[in-house]
C-alpha cells in the first residue's frame, strides 16, 4: 500500500504544509484559520490556531530553514508567523493586492517569499531589516487572468506562474540589494526585476500546478484540459512535451525525482508521471489502488446495450430502466485532492515521501520505496 | 424507449462527471466577492464552452461549466397542452422550494423549463456522484411524475365527467 498514514483532520481542507521535522503540520480547514496539529504517539493534537485572517485562507507555506509560516487569504492579505517561545506572532504584509491572494511559496534560499493573485499580478516579497518591514514588489500587466499557482527555481531568481489564460510564464525577479550577482546563473544573467523570460502557449484551457524539478531543467504544468506539459531548457528554445491523460484534470504536481512526477486532482487518486531513458513522459499508472465499484463493468455499457437492442433485448429488458448510478472514484481520498507537498529528508533531490489533502479534509502521507515498479524512477 | 432514454441519461451523467471538477475562486472584477462565475460572466476566460444534449427537440439539456460553478437547465418533454401546463405548474412548485433542494435555481435559464446551480461549496460538501446520481434520477422522475399526473388528470375527467352527464340520463 502506497499510503502510510491517513488521518481525518478537518471536513475540508484547502492547503497544508508540514513543519521542518515534519512532526507538525498546518493547514486551513476551508475557513479563515489555519491549524496547527502535532503528532504525539499516534495521536494528532491541535497546538495552534492562527487567527488573523478573515476570508478563507488560499495559501500555507512553512519555510524549511528559518522555521516561519507565511499565509495568504482571499482577503488580499498575507502574514509571516514567527514561532515566540510557544506562540506564533503574525507580521503584516502588505501586498498592495486589490484582489484576492491565490498562492504562495518561499524561495528556496527563504529570502523571499511570491504570492500570485486574482489581482492578475504577482507579488515578489523580501524583508528589509532597517523598516522592519517585509515589501512587496509587483509583477503587473503581465497575466491575463488570475495567477493560480507559482513555483520557485532552485537557483532563487527565477518564478514560474500559472494562469486562468491558459498560459505559464517564467519571470526573472531579481532584486537588487537581496539577490548577490553570482546567484544569477543561465539564460537569465542580466536581466531586470519582472522581465518576462519565456511565455508557453500550450494549454487550451487553465493552467495549473507549475513546480520546477530539482535541478530546475524541466518545468511541469497541467491543463484543466487533462493534459499535462513539460518543458526543458527554459530559455529562449524550450522544449515542450503534452502528455494527455484519459482521466478527469489535475490541480497540482510534485517533482519526485528528474524522472518521475506526481499529479493529483480531481480523480483523487494521485497518477505517476515517467521519463524513460530518451526523456519521453508518460503516464504510468494510478498510485492508489483503484476501488472496483458494482457499477464499474457497467460503464462501458453503451456497446453492449447496442447489442441488446439488435439481439432481441432478452438479457436486457425492463431491467434497462433501473437507475445507473455513478462510479465512486478514488480510494483514499474520497474528493478533489488539490494540494500535494513533498516531504523532504536529508538529501534535496530525492524524495520518496509526500503527502496530499483535499476536499475530504484528509491529509495522507505516501511512501514510494514500497512501489518497486516505481524505485527505478526515483 | 427506455433504452433511448437510458443512453441519453448516460450521456448526461458522462459529460457531468467531466464538468464537475469546480474549484474555488475568487472574483477577479469586485473585491472580496466570491459569486458563481457562470452566473455573472464577468470574465470569458473562466468560462468553457457549454454542452447541449438534445434527446429530440422537445428534451434537451444545456451544461454551461465555468472554474467555480456549473449550471445545467432541462427541457422536460411536453406532447400536448396538458403536459405543457402540467410540467409548468410541477416545476413551478419545485422552483419556488429551491432553498430545499440546494442545487435548484430559482429561476430556469430562458428557454428551458428547470435549471440546477452547482457551485464548488455544493461539492465539497457533497460528494459528486452523488449530485450526479440526484440530478440524473430528477430526469428520470419528472417525466414518470408528469405521466403520473396526465393519467390521474384523464381519470378525474373522465369521472366528472361521467357524474355530470349521469343528469341527463
Amino acid at each position: 500500500m502506497a499510503a502510510i498514514a491517513v488521518h481525518q483532520f478537518a471536513q475540508c481542507i484547502t492547503c497544508h504544509a508540514w513543519s521542518p521535522d515534519h512532526s507538525m503540520v498546518a493547514f486551513c480547514p476551508n475557513n479563515n484559520e489555519v491549524h496547527i496539529y502535532k503528532l504525539f504517539q499516534d495521536k494528532w493534537e491541535k497546538l495552534h490556531v492562527l487567527q488573523k485572517h478573515d476570508q478563507i485562507v488560499s495559501g500555507i507555506d512553512w519555510s524549511a530553514r528559518s522555521n516561519r509560516i507565511v499565509t495568504v487569504s482571499h482577503d488580499r492579505n498575507s502574514y509571516v508567523w514567527n514561532q515566540e517561545g510557544s506562540e506564533w506572532v503574525p507580521t503584516l504584509v502588505i501586498l498592495r493586492l486589490n484582489r484576492a491572494a491565490l498562492c504562495v511559496q518561499w524561495s528556496p534560499k527563504e529570502n523571499k517569499f511570491a504570492v500570485g493573485s486574482g489581482a492578475k499580478t504577482v507579488c515578489i516579497c523580501y524583508y528589509e531589516q532597517e523598516n522592519n518591514w517585509w515589501v512587496s514588489k509587483l509583477i503587473r500587466k503581465k497575466h491575463e487572468s488570475s495567477v493560480t499557482s507559482i513555483a520557485w527555481h532552485p537557483n532563487n531568481i527565477l518564478l514560474a506562474t500559472t494562469s486562468t489564460d491558459g498560459k505559464c510564464r517564467v519571470f526573472s525577479t531579481f532584486i537588487k540589494g537581496v539577490d548577490t550577482k553570482d546567484s544569477k546563473v543561465g539564460p537569465s544573467s542580466d536581466s531586470k526585476f519582472g522581465e518576462q523570460i519565456l511565455q508557453l502557449d500550450l494549454s487550451f484551457s487553465w493552467a495549473f500546478g507549475v513546480k520546477w524539478s530539482p535541478s530546475g531543467n524541466t518545468l511541469a504544468y497541467v491543463g484543466h484540459n487533462s493534459m499535462i506539459y513539460f518543458v526543458d531548457d527554459v530559455g529562449p528554445s524550450p522544449l515542450a512535451q503534452t502528455v494527455a491523460f484519459r482521466d478527469l484534470p489535475l490541480r497540482d504536481v510534485l517533482f519526485v525525482s528528474e524522472k518521475m512526477v506526481i499529479g493529483v486532482g480531481f480523480d483523487c487518486n494521485p497518477l505517476v508521471f515517467a521519463a524513460d531513458e530518451t526523456g519521453i513522459w508518460t503516464f504510468l499508472r494510478f498510485l492508489d489502488e483503484r476501488k472496483t465499484s458494482t457499477s464499474g463493468p457497467k460503464y462501458g455499457s453503451q456497446f453492449s446495450e447496442a447489442f441488446g437492442k439488435l439481439y432481441g433485448q432478452s438479457k436486457y429488458g425492463v431491467s434497462n430502466d433501473a437507475v445507473e448510478s455513478s462510479r465512486t472514484r478514488g480510494g483514499v481520498h474520497e474528493n478533489c485532492i488539490n494540494c500535494v507537498v513533498p516531504l523532504r529528508e536529508g538529501g534535496f533531490t530525492r524524495t520518496t515521501r509526500f503527502s496530499t489533502s483535499g476536499l475530504d479534509g484528509k491529509i495522507v502521507t505516501w511512501n514510494l520505496e514500497s512501489q518497486e515498479d516505481l524505485l527505478n524512477y526515483l | 424507449m427506455a433504452n433511448a432514454l437510458r443512453l441519453y441519461l448516460a450521456c448526461i451523467r458522462n459529460t457531468l462527471d467531466a464538468a464537475m471538477c469546480l474549484q474555488n475562486f475568487p472574483c477577479q472584477e469586485v473585491e472580496r466577492h466570491n459569486k458563481p462565475e457562470v452566473e455573472l460572466k464577468t470574465s470569458t476566460e473562466l468560462l468553457l464552452n457549454p454542452i447541449l444534449i438534445c434527446r429530440n427537440e422537445a428534451e434537451k439539456c444545456l451544461i454551461e461549466t465555468s472554474i467555480n460553478s456549473l449550471r445545467i437547465s432541462l427541457k422536460v418533454k411536453q406532447a400536448d397542452e396538458l403536459e405543457n401546463i402540467l410540467t409548468k405548474k410541477f416545476l413551478r412548485f419545485l422552483s419556488m422550494r429551491a432553498e430545499a433542494f440546494q442545487v435548484l435555481r430559482r429561476k430556469p435559464v430562458q428557454g428551458y423549463d428547470i435549471s440546477f446551480l452547482i457551485t464548488n461549496y455544493h461539492c465539497e460538501e457533497m460528494q459528486k456522484h452523488k449530485l450526479i446520481d440526484f440530478i440524473v434520477q430528477f430526469m428520470e422522475d419528472i417525466d414518470k411524475e408528469i405521466n403520473e399526473l396526465k393519467m390521474s388528470m384523464n381519470t378525474r375527467g373522465r369521472l366528472v365527467a361521467t357524474e355530470f352527464l349521469k343528469q341527463f340520463v
